[in-house]
């Protein structure tokens, strides 16, 4: 293979030189037809649409009227070309799918036309966060494709999209989006400052970076929100807070998010207040039955058997009367058994395996009832409990509820009722001290902001939501006039 | 310190403290769910618990196990000598005490140690017994268990029949409270599956001294409640009438202060239930609260007088006067005071409803 650059310039030579071991390393010699000059094209095969360059580019090239490599961007009908003589661009150039044309004579300078090859699937309907009603669009891999949907939905000026560049290998674009008139510039400043901060060498997917910018890393807490649904994004962004896109990943992130706004589905704001307010309550108080229940039986069954109901004492009782367990152990062996299906069931390769899952899991729990090994009381819970935890819309905070219920059951057998308050003041301490790109996490219910509660625990009517969450200390603070939005408008007026 | 010297720390306290909380897993323990005390002679009593067995789709087996000693708080060590789990006593729904018993030793010593216990609610019940505690207890009453039927027993007939309000908090209560003494109510055992509410005992210093029979205790609670209900049988000259009280008030005033008098003003609107003679007009309406009024009137200042000869005051009108009085001296209530005092009772009766047929 011959080597394109006759100049003794080592830094190409070495770049030359570590390319051509790759397979996919093109450089070719042509002539133009016309004019005889004679030039080369160097791209790389894999990352190149070969169809760009043999119809949209190579025909003009070599009948067109090439005198010069100025005339290159005037021949070929592409946009994005560039003409440099900077030869540190060509090996970011030809990486993004940029091929190069050189004139025989004129080496030292460069002309790139994009012929970026567009592999990726197509934007289909969300999987995880699905809704029955609202958008069925969800994120892809692509970048440009995530961007568009976004950028689609809030076509103003005023939305910035910053790009960034993170990982020493992987090169991972990221985009940073805001909107600048409304949006705290110091939340903007920590997001990018914390993003150019990060010193890694490949970044797969926008998990990494939930992982390395939270502010405490050591928390099972997911601190930033990731979504797969434009629309949760674009209100996100409209509300005042900052999107970041990670190039590859088809989750997008939202911060700075609070623990509450981790229990609400999107689909909350498609339902009537009332109706959605009602599933928000109880979403909550799943959560609580799934993280208390197994505690609070195992606490009862071993320390205070006062408490039980005088009509439900006799049905407890029978039921673990042969039973050789304590009951923290027959609370974790089905807490186990549980949990082990639905780890199974997430490696099975569709959703039917969780299905399956679940199934399997009734169907063990009977036949260890039936064994003698557990009650069918306990049964009844931990299969309660499991199906409570799964209401969680955020998956990220589902996995934190599944986690929590350890520490509880075990402080709960060490201790009692006791334990679990214990166990509960460790918990609430913790979110107390958390925070979501520096503002606080348990906002609105501490510190308490009365006004954030339209949105919170309930949703309140959009008419009561004229004003953007306080703890994101937007720029503009009122979405819309109150009084208009409160007034209903006569139709004869 | 860094967080894993924290944890470490914390977790360590967690596993050394867990010795000092006393572990009573469900199933290792007898759950105690009625105890009776028997006069066993010569200042012994003999003590008698009642534990289920609980089974699947069965009613509980009720089992029982009896003690004497001289001491009375240590009849539940001597129990524990014949049984296989600790005896504990957290879910315990009633005491009951046989009439023999409580007329010559008294409850007071007994009822200490559960006023004490704090797995002891202050919701038990405390019965007499007319006959022996532990043959009451050793019958096969309902489907949930002797002890349950026994509180159901109470907790219906204080929601919807005569019997007033009593708990151990209510005992102790009016125990503690100057100027008025305590009352339980009466159980019997007609059989081997059937027990009976027949009556109210009242105590003096923890010994019974007077029992009243069911007939009284609708007058008896329309005294000491403040709303009560309950169903009552009156006669007129047309027939007789069964009218239940659906609501009563009684309001207390203390007309005047030497000679003591009380007024007592009790309101009751029932309706009627059942009627022997043919409609029941208006002005059959008028003669039966004109007769029940009368009724009342005659049976509540019985119970005065009944109250007054046993020195006695469950209603705790001593208590009353006391509240009404600066500086009232109780001291000297029962003996001489509740004596002279007089009770002026002025029912007034309505009859709302009496059934659709007019």
């Amino acid at each position: 293979m011959k080597i394109p650059f006759k100049k003794k310039n080592t830094e190409k030579e070495a770049l030359v030189k570590v390319l051509s071991k790759s397979n996919d390393y093109r450089h070719l010699h042509f002539t133009n037809e016309k004019t005889k000059v004679e030039f080369y094209l160097t791209f790389i095969a894999s990352l190149t649409d070969e169809k760009i360059i043999h119809k949209e580019a190579l025909p003009y090239l070599l009948h067109g009227e090439l005198y010069h490599l100025d005339d290159v961007p005037e021949l070929i009908p592409i946009a994005e070309t560039e003409i440099s003589t900077n030869a540190k661009d060509i090996e970011n150039k030809l990486f993004n799918g940029n091929v190069l044309v050189q004139v025989v004579g004129n080496e030292e300078q460069l002309c790139f036309f994009s012929a970026q090859r567009e592999v990726g699937r197509n934007i289909g309907i969300p999987e995880v966060e699905f809704s029955v009603i609202g958008p069925k669009e969800a994120f892809v891999e692509s970048m440009k494709q995530n961007l568009n949907l976004v950028r689609k939905k809030i076509p103003v000026k005023e939305l910035i999209i910053e790009e960034l560049t993170i990982g020493k290998v992987s090169k991972t674009k990221v985009a940073i989006i805001y909107l600048e008139e409304i949006t705290n510039q110091e939340n903007v400043n920590t997001v990018r400052q914390r993003l150019q901060d990060i010193d890694i060498d490949g970044i797969t997917d926008s998990s990494f970076i939930v992982q390395i910018i939270s502010d405490n890393q050591n928390s099972p807490f997911p601190q930033i929100l990731d979504t797969e649904r434009p629309d949760r994004v674009t209100a996100g962004i409209i509300e005042g807070k900052v999107a970041i896109i990670v190039d590859g990943s088809p989750h997008a992130l939202i911060g700075p998010t609070t623990l509450v706004e981790l229990f609400s589905s999107f689909e909350d704001y498609f339902l009537n207040w009332i109706v959605s307010s009602f599933f928000r309550l109880i979403r909550l108080f799943a959560v609580t039955f799934s993280i208390l229940v197994t505690p609070i039986y195992v606490a009862t069954l071993s320390y205070h058997y006062e408490l039980i109901p005088r009509d439900l004492l006799s049905a407890l009782v029978a039921s673990r009367r042969a039973i050789p367990f304590p009951p923290i152990l027959e609370a974790l062996f089905l807490e186990l058994t549980i949990e082990l299906l639905r780890e199974a069931g997430a490696r099975l390769p569709t959703k039917v395996g969780q299905t399956i899952g679940i199934v399997g899991g009734i169907v063990i729990g009977t036949a260890s009832v039936e064994a003698g090994l557990t009650s069918n009381v306990l049964l009844i819970i931990i299969a309660l409990a499991a199906l409570a935890s799964f209401t969680t819309p955020v998956y990220r905070m589902g996995n934190t509820i599944r986690l929590l219920r350890f520490p509880f059951l075990l402080f709960a057998e060490l201790w009692g009722l006791v334990g679990i308050v214990l166990s509960f003041c460790i918990m609430l301490t913790h979110l107390i001290r958390l925070t979501s790109l520096g503002r606080p996490y348990l906002e609105p219910l501490y510190p308490p902001r009365g006004q954030d509660m339209k949105d919170a625990l309930v949703r309140l009517s959009f008419k009561n939501q004229a004003k953007r969450p306080v703890f994101l200390r937007s720029k503009q603070p009122a979405r819309l006039n109150e009084r208009d939005a409160k007034q209903k408008q006569d139709i004869d007026e | 310190m860094k967080l894993v010297h924290k944890i470490i720390i914390l977790t360590s306290i967690a596993f050394l403290l867990n010795g000092c909380v006393k572990k009573e897993i469900l199933d290792d323990i007898n759950l105690i769910e009625a105890i009776g005390f028997d006069y066993a002679g010569e200042g012994m009593t003999s003590g008698t618990i009642l534990y289920p067995i609980y089974q699947p789709d069965q009613p509980p087996e009720n089992k029982t196990l009896t003690a004497k000693a001289l001491i009375k708080k240590s009849i539940l060590q001597d129990i524990q000598l014949q049984s296989a789990n600790p005896i504990v006593t957290g879910s315990m729904e009633a005491v009951l005490f046989a009439k023999e018993l409580a007329s010559k030793d008294g409850v007071l010593e007994l009822i200490d140690a559960f006023q004490r216990d704090p797995g002891v609610g202050s919701g038990l019940y405390l019965a007499v017994v007319d006959g022996e505690a532990r043959e009451l207890m050793e019958g096969n009453y309902g489907v949930r268990g002797n002890a349950t039927f026994i509180s159901n027993l109470l907790e219906n007939n204080i929601d919807n029949e005569d019997l007033p309000k009593t708990n151990l908090q209510k005992f102790l209560f009016s125990y503690y409270q100057e100027g008025q003494t305590p009352f339980m109510p009466q159980l019997k055992k007609i059989s081997d599956e059937k027990i009976e509410l027949n009556g109210i005992c009242f105590f003096k210093h923890g010994k019974v001294v007077e029992t009243i029979n069911p007939d009284q205790m609708f007058f008896f609670r329309l005294l000491v409640d403040k709303y009560s209900n309950g169903l009552h049988r009156v006669q007129t000259k047309d027939g007789e009438a069964a009218i239940r009280s659906i609501r009563s008030t009684h309001n207390f005033d203390l007309s005047q202060h030497s000679p003591l008098e009380i007024t007592v003003k009790i309101k009751v609107q029932g309706i009627v239930n059942e009627y022997t003679g043919n409609e029941v007009r208006p002005d059959q309406i008028k003669l039966l609260e004109k007769a029940f009024t009368e009724e009342i009137k005659e049976q509540s200042t019985k119970l005065v007088e009944i109250f007054k000869e046993k020195q006695i005051d469950p209603v705790g009108f001593g208590h009353f006067v006391k509240t009404r009085t600066r500086n009232y001296d109780l001291s000297k209530w029962l003996e001489s005071d509740l004596q002279n005092l007089t009770v002026k009772v002025v029912p007034h009766v309505m009859i709302t409803e009496a059934g659709v047929i007019e």
